[in-house]
């Protein structure tokens, strides 16, 4: 057998431990699993792929969102959906689709030069917050706390990307958390395990150090979750929830496509790779009773 | 650049690799003697495929 005829097509840009994971989760289910890397794509596009479904886990946006498409279009459903990794994968639509669709989500601003970042922060007043649009690991994203934040900010942008070229960039208002945020993990529509990411720092990413602990995953979690997939679909997802102390209330920060969880399940205990093992699972037998 | 033999070597410093049967394709490796992370490019029965491995990109993340 050709080791790209499998039922499931695991997508990567490198294999992490995820994607070990998963795959070891999958075919302990009995599901044939075959790692794709992208120069596999061109015998996969040209032969017509027997798969039933590919799951996209690059670690790459580009990478992701381009595979996607292509298995797509030669008949191969995806999880996540191209769709839905074309949103989680640019902070500019998130923001534009949770504000069209009523998903609580902090007030955010696209940019489009350097002039229109000084507006958007002087609109928003000290602090806001400066992101790029796709990224991830709380890269690039900046606390603006004075016009000497903006000039310095604007100044290194400046020597960089003298052309503006990495426009558009994400202003937002900054929410006052209470040293934490909160990470869902949410299975096909389900929120599958929530943890709590604390740091003294105010980006409580946990490639930056936060510490993870585990917490019930609440009703306003679970609506805010189920007005996520609402949108993008059933998939996996990592969603970032972060509490507006002025408010009181939860917002949806991002959603991420390719979630981690290798670190994080050693310390809440939940089997992501098998939740989404026996999602794709029940996504399989259920294409094969259609 | 890549190596296919069933013995690679590091595509850097050439020293060899020990080959591990339970390496997937994907997978990173390092070279034990220089430092340099390889992509297990191919890893069957008979072959195992060694390449430079990817560097970090800008839109690399969840």
């Amino acid at each position: 057998m050709n080791e790209l005829e499998a039922d499931v097509l695991l997508s990567v840009t490198v294999l992490r431990p995820e994607e070990k994971l998963l795959g070891a989760a999958l075919r302990a289910r009995g599901v044939d699993v075959a790692t794709v890397l992208p120069p596999d794509l061109g015998a996969i596009v040209r032969g017509g792929a027997a798969a039933r479904l590919g799951l996209i886990r690059n670690v790459s946006h580009q990478q992701a969102l381009s595979t996607a498409r292509l298995l797509e279009h030669v008949g191969v459903q995806t999880l996540n959906r191209t769709s839905a990794i074309e949103v989680c994968g640019d902070k500019g639509l998130q923001a534009l689709v949770f504000s069209r669709n009523g998903v609580p989500h902090p007030e955010s601003h696209l940019a489009f030069s350097f002039a229109q970042v000084r507006e958007a922060v002087a609109a928003f007043g000290w602090p806001s917050v400066v992101k790029p649009v796709s990224g991830s690991w709380g890269r690039g994203v900046t606390r603006m706390v004075n016009e000497e934040c903006v000039d310095a900010w604007i100044g290194g942008r400046e020597s960089a990307d003298a052309a503006g070229k990495l426009f558009p960039v994400l202003v937002q208002e900054y929410v006052d958390k209470p040293g934490h945020d909160l990470r869902v993990v949410v299975v096909g529509a389900e929120p599958v395990v929530a943890i709590r990411r604390v740091s003294d720092h105010w980006r409580t990413n946990t490639t930056l150090g936060a510490d993870v602990e585990r917490v019930e995953v609440t009703a306003e979690m679970a609506k805010l979750c189920r007005g996520v997939t609402d949108l993008l679909g059933e998939g996996f997802y990592g969603v970032d929830l972060v509490e507006d102390r002025a408010a009181g209330a939860l917002k949806v920060l991002e959603v991420n496509a390719n979630p981690e969880f290798a670190k994080s399940s050693a310390v809440h205990g939940v089997d992501i790779a098998a939740a989404v093992a026996d999602h794709v699972t029940a996504a399989l037998a259920l294409s094969s009773a259609h | 650049m890549s190596t296919q033999t069933t013995s690679a070597d590091c595509l850097v410093c050439d020293a060899p690799f020990t080959i591990d049967a339970e390496w997937e394709k994907g997978e990173i490796v390092e070279c034990g003697s220089c430092g340099q992370e390889h992509e297990v490019a191919e890893q069957t029965a008979a072959l195992t495929r060694l390449e430079l491995a990817p560097e970090v990109e800008e839109d690399w993340g969840e």
